[in-house]
């Protein structure tokens, strides 16, 4: 579904990305492992297109690199960025309609779709995105991401600021969404454990360049790797 | 003429709210670019000068009046579309500040282009509404001229459909979007240079709207804005400078309050007028730094 080869990008002259490659499957949750600074932020925009980059990224078909971050999203690519990037002026409700921005039926079906599932976004439905907590927000960002019918979601490191409890519901969440629907899932985290617990495969990147790939079994087994890399 | 403190009391505040009227339709121009981009147009009353003169130009050519404004108000979108992605957005990345210049030099060009075009004697619009010697109704004893009238509800009509754009519409429900934060808004496909451009438009056409209504009394020369375009900048801030409403009631304050200093303060000249009404939007921000009804955001990190 998604084939990133030799993807680079820099901020000014620093290069962020060493020209990295990765794959993610139909269906698959594929985590991308990795400390601060790694590079992992940089990876989710690059796809996403909010920066600039160079390398070849195919999403079905479509080179991704050539393409406006609206296109991306268009052809179903839904992104979550670091830090949730909730619209916090706007109500929960406008902030799922504008996530249904690219599309015209079926919204309000959507919108009853993900307020079933999130209940606590429906309680707060007339309320400022701001004034919400920190898991609600991330409940937000997904369900706004959502709304967009993405083929493939990008998660920015959700677990960022939540309590571990939040987080392991906000995975199960995640993988929920997967399994019904078949939605591929590309999630970047720090939290390795956490994040191998949901994931079918992972990569491990370390200073821009991807140093470790495996199944999550198989990393969770690899304790150099461990060590080495994910702090355990 | 006044029988009595109560009739002249009426009389300025219907002068006042006309006043206002006017400056509350340049706010609400200049809002509708703030809440976008975040920038205050120093060009948008020179555009609806220009936009006043084309208007003024095709009535001369047979059109009818309501025709030639509403045309006057699609060369203001365009304009303002084209200043936005011509001039505003290329300067916008590199350098903020260049933005500020931008729109000053704008400022000055366009009001050089319309004394190239058009020449510096001054010329006539039409009123829409009607605006002879014997148009007008008593109020209380006091005199409310029929265009006045006229003015104030197309300013409130515009109002409605503002509010309507902004919360009924998807571009409206993009224009907030992006106002709020852009990054987000591009991760959810919206297109946001066109969104701002847009925004830009919107503000041109109204802007050319007030400049046309405001002609018929002022008389239409290249210096028609200047005073209405100050005092229009101060009720977009009084009233927060995101907010319609807030346009609406700074520009309809500081129209009273004009009209009440110049009627009860008369020691006061008219340069000394300006100051008083600045000094008191002062005292206004000092209290709410958000203006009247600006958006104080809440945010929960």
């Amino acid at each position: 579904m998604l084939t990133v080869s030799g993807l680079t990008a820099s901020y000014g002259p620093v290069q962020v990305l060493q020209g990295i490659d990765f794959t993610v499957g139909d269906g698959e949750i594929v985590v991308i492992l990795g400390a601060n600074g790694a590079g992992k932020t940089t990876t989710m925009r690059a796809i996403s297109g909010t920066m600039p980059r160079g390398g070849t990224v195919d999403f079905a078909g479509h080179e991704l690199t050539k393409l406006s971050p609206d296109a991306i999203v268009r052809l179903g690519v839904a992104q979550v960025p670091q830090g949730r990037g909730t619209f916090s002026d706007l109500t929960v409700h406008d902030n799922l309609m504008v996530g249904a921005f690219t599309r015209s039926s079926k919204v309000t079906e959507d919108l009853d779709r993900w307020y079933s599932v999130f209940p606590r976004l429906a309680e707060r439905r007339e309320q400022k995105a701001g004034s919400l907590s920190g898991g609600e927000q991330q409940m937000l960002a997904i369900a706004r991401a959502m709304m967009s019918r993405p083929k493939l979601l990008l998660c920015d490191e959700p677990s960022l600021g939540l309590a571990p409890i939040i987080t392991q519901d906000l995975f199960a969440r995640i993988t929920e969404l997967n399994q019904e629907s078949g939605m591929a899932v590309l999630l970047v985290e720090q939290n390795a454990n956490l994040a191998l617990k949901i994931a079918h495969r992972a990569y491990v990147l370390d200073t821009g360049r991807i140093v470790a790939s495996g199944t999550a079994a198989e990393l969770q087994a690899d304790e150099t790797i461990q060590a080495a890399y994910l702090g355990v | 003429m006044f029988a009595n403190s109560f009739e002249l009391f009426i009389q300025r505040t219907v002068d006042g709210l006309a006043a206002g009227s006017i400056y509350a339709l340049l706010a609400l121009a200049l809002v509708v670019v703030f809440r976008g981009s975040g920038q205050l147009n120093f060009a948008q009353g020179e555009m609806g000068m220009f936009c006043a003169f084309v208007a003024s130009t095709l009535t001369l050519s047979g059109l009818p009046l309501w025709l030639s404004i509403l045309l006057s108000m699609v060369v203001g979108f365009v304009m303002g579309v084209g200043i936005e992605r011509v001039v505003i957005r290329p300067l916008e990345h590199k350098n903020p500040g260049g933005v500020l210049v931008a729109a000053i030099g704008l400022f000055l060009l366009i009001n050089q282009l319309a004394v190239a075009v058009w020449g510096v004697d001054p010329r006539g619009l039409a009123s829409l509404f009607p605006d002879g010697e014997d148009d007008f109704f008593r109020l209380f004893g006091a005199a409310v001229r029929w265009e006045r009238v006229g003015i104030f509800l197309v300013m409130l009509v515009l109002l409605a459909l503002l509010w309507a754009l902004f919360t009924k519409t998807k571009i409206g429900l993009a224009m907030r979007a992006v106002a709020n934060n852009q990054d987000s808004s591009r991760l959810v496909g919206i297109r946001v240079g066109w969104i701002l451009a847009i925004g830009w438009g919107v503000s041109g056409a109204i802007g050319a709207l007030g400049a046309a209504l405001l002609a018929p009394q002022a008389g239409l020369s290249q210096a028609l804005m200047l005073g209405p375009f100050v005092f229009a900048s101060a009720a977009a801030i009084l009233g927060g400078l995101d907010s319609p409403l807030g346009a609406v009631v700074g520009g309809l304050a500081i129209g009273l309050i004009q009209a009440y200093i110049v009627g009860y303060v008369n020691f006061l000249g008219g340069g000394m007028v300006l100051s008083v009404v600045f000094a008191i939007i002062l005292v206004v921000l000092l209290v709410r730094p958000s203006g009247l009804f600006g958006s104080q955001r809440v945010e929960r990190v």
